[in-house]
């Protein structure tokens, strides 16, 4: 087989995948990032207090010389109940640029030990700014960024003063959306098939169940993510425009104020490596899906999360230790904050504080799944 | 010149049913055959042991191939439908010529469209605003447009209306049908198909009962009409099958001379279905084709 027909075989692979699911990886991220387009253009419009993430960034620009400035992104995962939730709220703290030190904000001379102090201002990304202050999703799996940085290259940075953390968390909600998607493209990815017995003319075409695997694989690590990202990037640089606007309204100079301050390499080689890492990370989990999907006969979700439930669970009980909880909890998409490395990148990749071996066993533990992935899929799709 | 089929001994169970039992297979390139049995008989289980969807137990090779491991390249000369309306509902149907474009090496695109042209379907519709008749159109159209060796389908005509089954085989026939080319077509509908077959295989309980080409069928086997006494010595003679026709009796004999018969009645040749309710239904036997 010639290389041009390799290529147009894999093109032909994934683009079946995107119009599949194209609800979920087209439109949802095209309809997300216009929602918070339009909500930062409500707020240049108005130019007030009135929506919030305008009112965040105002905060961002007026604030711009001052040191101890920070915006953070505070999710708590502790519920009261210890119903583990995703709560994304404002809180603002302006600090007082004369009084750095009853703010909580250290001068910039000092050397920061913690380039993220407690939150000053949280923001809350949530697209209707009138309704709801939070968002309860109820899952097992927490998304929480870090707002410490704990590596050495990190620590002389000078405070961030700039929009760069406002542009990433944009860029966390996107992620937190294209996990969700995600997640229920690899629950339905071997199962709906086999419902409507369309799998019947899948295996009909001259595709082995190694490349149907690795197809919706490479579509759930690296293609969704590649749009998402892509999405991502073009909001970023829509709201640094809209922010210029804003600025330019206000009477101060746009580029001096906004396009000094953000950081656009670094933003990319940030988010673009934190997937890529965060990738390697979750292997075993997307595999997991993938192979809860292909043996499902009714419900993917529960044959995904019953099992690991119970081996947690009776783990706990017979022998009380929890390896299995810590092992498949390092390896689903979170964030852990702190000084943990194990966990989902979101700003950047973390090579220094990586637990190698964790990540390893992980890759070994997805190569197996897929492996059992494809002997379902090609002995047991019928069932 | 090679088989395209030989099997020997092949079996496959699930659990304590022998869906197919120690059958052995050989057949010609240029083949249509035809796989009739009762349900639950193991035609399907046999179909799909030789396109590689199943496993088994004995001897198999397709095209020279394992259906098993060589199964994405025996796919590139092996077509098969393997039930009606299988086509992704959610698909549109030019996504679906996109799609097998890519895949396919031996697929032509515009044959396909030539084909798709000649019906109703339009190609911006999705599948699952088509009919089931025009499914299985759609579905006929993308297979000729593959230039396989084998083409396989199973039950293909499954609950369409006799207007498609009709233009289906004849199709089939017209379009796509040449000396290379083999066909296995496992069917309840025995008499639209059997003008087209070339070969015949009766199965029953997973086990292969007969398989003979049209012309021995009509060599071995014979159809006796018979009115009035002449019943009682048209019975005498061994018989495989009998029933009831319009004042007298039909009988269908194996092996038997037809000068010894001749004088007894109007000699004719079984049908298919006739045949097969002999062989296969038991003496007697209900019509259930």
């Amino acid at each position: 087989m010639s290389d041009m027909t390799r290529s147009s075989r894999w093109f032909a692979m994934v683009q079946r995948e995107l119009q599949e699911f194209r609800g979920q990886f087209i439109i949802a991220p095209i309809v997300v990032a216009t929602v918070l387009a339009i909500i930062m253009f409500g707020s240049v419009l108005l130019a007030n207090r009135i929506a919030m993430l305008g009112d965040a960034l105002f905060q961002v620009i007026l604030s711009e010389e001052t040191a101890g400035m920070n915006i953070t992104l505070n999710i708590d995962d502790e519920d009261g109940d210890g119903e583990e939730s995703v709560r994304w709220t404002v809180v603002e703290e302006l600090p007082v640029p004369e009084e750095p030190a009853i703010s909580g904000a250290e001068p910039e001379s000092v050397p920061q030990p913690d380039p993220h102090p407690e939150p000053d201002i949280v923001m809350e990304a949530d697209p209707d700014p009138v309704d709801a202050k939070e968002w309860d999703f109820s899952r097992n799996w927490t998304f929480k960024p870090r707002t410490k940085r704990d590596s050495k290259a990190e620590r002389d940075e000078p405070p961030v003063d700039s929009l760069d953390p406002f542009l990433n968390a944009v860029h966390i909600f996107m992620l937190f959306v294209l996990i969700i998607v995600t997640i229920g493209y690899l629950l339905d990815s071997f199962y709906r098939d086999r419902r409507d017995r369309s799998v019947l003319f899948w295996k009909s075409m001259p595709v082995s169940e190694w490349e149907e695997v690795f197809t919706k694989l490479a579509v759930a690590a690296l293609v969704a993510p590649a749009v998402f990202l892509a999405v991502s990037l073009v909001l970023q640089i829509v709201i640094v425009l809209l922010s210029m606007l804003l600025v330019w309204r206000m009477d101060m100079d746009p580029f001096d104020v906004i396009l000094s301050n953000v950081h656009f390499g670094r933003l990319l080689v940030d988010q673009v490596g934190g997937w890529f890492l965060t990738a390697l990370w979750v292997a075993p989990f997307y595999a997991w899906m993938m192979l809860a999907s292909a043996f499902a006969k009714r419900s993917p979700f529960l044959v995904a999360v019953t099992p690991v439930l119970a081996l947690i669970f009776l783990e706990e009980i017979f022998i009380g230790s929890s390896y299995v909880a810590s092992a498949v909890g390092s390896h689903i998409p979170h964030y852990v904050g702190g000084g943990s490395a194990v966990g989902f990148y979101l700003f950047g990749p973390d090579w220094g504080n990586l637990n190698f071996l964790s990540m390893v066993l992980g890759l070994i533990v997805a190569g197996l799944l897929l492996l059992g992935v494809v002997y379902l899929r090609r002995y047991r799709f019928e069932r | 010149m090679n088989s395209i089929i030989e099997a020997r001994g092949l079996c496959k169970h699930y659990d304590d049913v022998h869906a197919v039992d120690s059958v052995d297979l050989n057949i010609k390139p240029g083949t249509v055959m035809g796989l009739i049995g009762p349900n639950g008989a193991g035609k399907t289980t046999l179909l799909r042991t030789l396109l590689g969807l199943a496993d088994y137990e004995g001897e198999l090779q397709v095209l020279g191939m394992d259906p098993i491991k060589d199964r994405a390249r025996l796919l590139q000369q092996v077509c098969f439908i393997a039930d009606t309306a299988v086509l992704p509902r959610w698909m549109r149907v030019e996504q679906l010529l996109d799609y097998v474009a890519g895949i396919h090496p031996r697929f032509d695109r515009d044959l396909a469209e030539r084909f798709i042209g000649a019906t109703d379907v339009q190609p911006k519709a999705k599948v699952k605003a088509l009919s089931k008749g025009m499914t299985v159109q759609l579905h006929l159209a993308l297979v000729m447009a593959i230039d396989a060796r084998l083409l396989i389908l199973d039950e293909p005509t499954l609950g369409l209306d006799i207007l498609f089954r009709k233009r289906f085989f004849e199709q089939l026939l017209n379009d796509y049908f040449d000396d290379e080319r083999t066909i296995i077509i496992s069917t309840h509908q025995v008499e639209e198909v059997q003008n087209i077959l070339t070969e015949v295989m009766f199965m029953k309980q997973g086990r292969k009962i007969l398989q003979s080409t049209m012309n021995d069928l009509e060599e071995d086997y014979v159809e006796l009409h018979v009115v009035g006494a002449a019943v009682e010595q048209a019975r005498q003679i061994d018989h495989i099958g009998q029933r009831g026709i319009l004042g007298g009796q039909a009988f269908i004999y194996q092996g038997v001379d037809r000068a010894r018969l001749a004088p007894l009645g109007e000699l004719r040749t079984p049908t298919v279905s006739d045949l097969f309710v002999a062989k296969v239904g038991g003496y007697e036997g209900q019509h259930h084709v």
